[in-house]
């Protein structure tokens, strides 16, 4: 048992981080928590993309490293998602200012309460 | 000529940049430049849908590499279909948004990275170029949602946003499940693949779960369509409009490519869960979406909820997963995002003419706009399936194929829904025509309505060019219905082929 | 350097003026700016991109602003800049990719341009647009969060 959650130590945090982030976005009431949530919850996917990659023993995919390769593909497509994510976060933080502005406040119940008062 | 395909995406981005480009000296070409694309774009996608529906798909792979190793672009009749429709939309809800909509040149910026996005999506082969374009619709859509006012506009949009994020997570992480499976992420590839591991395997049917969860987000499936509601009610008519017309029409796209070009209908009559979560979906988002918008007040979140409840039935054909089915879905894909775009618009400009958002404001409309009730009325009956509108054709298509692949219950609820859709669309036709107008409340005049932003009222702000493209929404709707039969025959090779 | 913004409100951020953070970045500026540069030429051969290279380069008018105020380096750098940045880099790609079209290839087939290795240099092309649009999205994003109130109601 040991042994099999030993071998698998990192598919097993990556759905820690997705656990912990889905928490953060469901349980906090902060926006910017929220946020820092998905974060999280992102990085979870990453890490599963890149422990899918690794091959024990092999070395960097150059050509001028030799056989057998780490799987250089899952790289470039988490590259484009890290990207999407950043974009992703920085347009809701541009919200959040906004919303902030607007209501003086970043907790979510007291935003529904201000609205409900409206 | 098959580089037209790619000029499918280059084209709204070339008129993307140049309307920024042009914001900075030049503050008033956002709209020229936009529609000027969209007629482009729109010339694009007519020679490469009449190109489609000749035979066998237009493939074509960018970079000159060559499939699987390169990203391969697939067109087919179905493929070709939407990315007309996203063409036309674009170019229909530009004619409307010269008057109504925001005039900033990033307005006009992010649509056109919207219709780029969309028209990505829709022509792509390969699975994960599918998530890029599937995420550059979702930046794009939260970006024109926020452009409403007020600070409601920005809470509908942060909503929309983490809400589809985790969608779209999720949609990655079944990527993932699919790509350690088999090695490949090319669509084609990945069918027989997928097969060779086995359909049994409980990394395949991981991936189709998260696959399909993470589409039903962005067809706003109940219960994760959440963010619909006040997204579309809090962004600006013109941006309601082109987001309820096509955001989820090319998600549902996406989810009938995948469940039939990625995991064949093989997959879904061999492993039973899949077929029930899609069943289950279609069938909670039809009663509960018809449910939710008999209740709501604002017209806005009642056009919302109708949405669930019409893509539940498109989910519930592909659970069916027939010839007549697929069609009807194909065909109703089509009417449901001319239809609802036009009820968006058609709402739109009720307001500004009237200042009439709630349901309450809605009665004896039609002494105060006749056209605008009439327009209403017309496209209500049509969502409803009044013959010969292409509503009717689309769920005429369903229920038969549901009949024909004996799914009772489903039947039973199809034919339920539509009686669900009379109850919403029937009480605000009943309201509009048969009632009086309340005695003129000054607060519909003087700006206090439900979003804490004044509705325009004054009649300048109603231009030629927002009546023409509802009433060209309107023609459409009834237009269609009377060609859907043709189309379905156009439409039976590559049903055809879906179904192999 | 300011203490107070201009409008009177509180001020939320308070910036304080430090001479050992200027000093250090107006010595290090010119090698971070280099290293952007450095890694976004060499994605292909060793860890690196557009897309890193790109926000190391932004990250050196994130620093300016930290260091000198950030209202102050929003008015140095403009309001257009950002907004240029992006758009010429991603005109840039589009060029690229259109031309080869033009020369009678395919989309982005480099091998269609007529000078030799066409395919190495067409890709660096490629990255450095992809810097240029990454690094005006870093400046921009981090103009318009930072300055609190948003411009045009948009999110852009």
């Amino acid at each position: 048992m040991i042994e099999f959650l030993a071998a698998r130590l990192y598919y097993l945090v990556s759905f820690l981080l997705l656990g912990v982030g889905t928490y953060m976005l469901i349980g906090s009431p902060n926006l910017v928590k929220k946020v820092i949530g998905m974060n999280v919850f992102q990085t979870g996917i990453f890490l599963f993309f890149i422990v899918a990659a690794f091959v024990d023993g092999a070395s960097a995919p150059l050509l001028t490293a030799e056989p057998p390769y780490v799987s250089p593909l899952p790289h470039v497509l988490i590259l484009t998602a890290i990207v999407v994510g950043v974009s992703l976060t920085a347009v809701a933080l541009g919200l959040i200012v906004r919303i902030y502005d607007e209501y003086g406040t970043l907790n979510e119940q007291s935003i529904q309460e201000l609205v409900a008062d409206e | 000529m098959s580089e037209l395909l790619v000029f499918l995406v280059v084209v709204p981005l070339f008129g993307s940049v140049t309307a920024l480009l042009a914001g900075l000296a030049w503050s008033r070409t956002g709209w020229p430049i936009a529609t000027l694309t969209a007629v482009t774009q729109l010339g694009v996608a007519a020679v490469v849908a009449g190109r489609a529906f000749r035979g066998t798909p237009l493939q074509y792979v960018p970079g000159g590499f060559t499939a699987p190793f390169g990203i391969q672009l697939v067109v087919d009749g179905l493929s070709a279909t939407i990315a007309l429709l996203v063409a036309v939309v674009a170019l229909g809800v530009l004619g409307y948004a010269r008057a109504a909509g925001p005039r900033s040149n990033a307005f006009y910026a992010t649509y056109l990275l919207l219709v780029a996005g969309l028209s990505g999506m829709s022509i792509t082969g390969d699975i994960f170029n599918m998530y890029v374009f599937l995420e550059i619709t979702g930046l794009a859509a939260y970006a024109l949602v926020a452009t409403g006012t007020g600070a409601r506009a920005a809470r509908a949009a942060l909503n929309y946003l983490i809400v589809g994020t985790v969608g779209a997570s999720l949609f990655l992480l079944g990527i993932g499940f699919a790509y350690v499976a088999t090695g490949t992420l090319n669509m084609a590839d990945l069918a027989t693949q997928l097969a060779a591991v086995g359909y049994g395997s409980p990394l395949v049917q991981a991936s189709f779960a998260l696959l399909v969860v993470g589409l039903f987000v962005k067809v706003a499936v109940f219960p994760v369509h959440t963010w619909q509601p006040t997204a579309y009610a809090g962004a600006p008519d013109s941006v309601s409009a082109f987001i309820s017309a096509l955001v989820s029409t090319v998600a549902a796209y996406a989810l009938i490519r995948i469940v039939f070009s990625v995991f064949t209908v093989e997959f879904l009559t061999t492993t039973a869960f899949a077929r029930q979560l899609l069943i289950v979906g279609a069938v909670v988002s039809i009663v509960l979406g018809s449910a939710f918008a008999v209740t709501q007040r604002e017209i806005k979140r009642t056009l919302a909820y109708s949405s669930v409840s019409q893509f539940g039935l498109i989910v519930g054909a592909v659970a069916v997963a027939n010839g007549t089915a697929l069609t009807g879905a194909v065909i109703h894909l089509v009417g449901h995002a001319v239809m609802k775009g036009g009820l968006f618009l058609t709402s739109g400009l009720v307001t500004n003419v009237t200042g009439a958002e709630t349901v309450d404001d809605y009665d004896g409309l039609v002494d105060r706009f006749p056209a605008g009730s009439v327009a209403f009325a017309v496209l209500a009956l049509a969502m409803i399936g009044v013959p010969p509108a292409i509503g009717f054709v689309g769920k005429w298509y369903v229920v038969l194929g549901a009949v024909e692949a004996e799914a009772w219950t489903l039947v039973v609820v199809l034919l339920a829904s539509t009686l669900l859709t009379l109850a919403y669309f029937a009480r605000l036709i009943e309201r509009m025509f048969f009632r009086d107008a309340a005695e003129p409340s000054p607060t519909t005049a003087d700006g206090l309505s439900a979003d804490g932003s004044g509705p325009a009222t004054d009649p300048t702000a109603v231009s030629l060019g927002m009546q023409v493209t509802v009433i060209v929404a309107v023609t459409l709707s009834v237009l269609l219905g009377v060609g859907a039969f043709e189309y379905g025959q156009l439409l039976q090779p590559t049903v055809e082929r879906l179904l192999t | 350097m300011s203490t107070e913004s201009p409008d009177g409100t509180s001020d939320r951020r308070p910036y304080v003026e430090s001479p050992i953070i200027m000093t250090t970045v107006r010595v290090i500026t010119p090698f971070v700016f280099t290293l952007g540069l450095f890694i976004m030429f060499h994605g292909a051969d060793s860890s690196g991109g557009g897309f890193q290279g790109g926000v190391i380069v932004g990250t050196v008018v994130l620093m300016l602003g930290i260091a000198f105020g950030v209202r102050v380096t929003r008015e140095w750098v403009g309001p257009q800049l950002p907004i240029a940045m992006i758009g010429l880099g991603v005109l840039a790609f589009l060029l690229v990719g259109v031309g080869s079209v033009l020369l009678g290839g395919g989309f982005l087939e480099y091998g269609v341009y007529g000078i030799e290795d066409a395919s190495k240099y067409g890709i660096e092309a490629v990255e450095l647009a992809i810097g240029l649009v990454v690094s005006g999205v870093v400046i921009g994003l981090f103009f318009i969060t930072a300055s609190g109130l948003g411009d045009e109601g948009g999110s852009q």
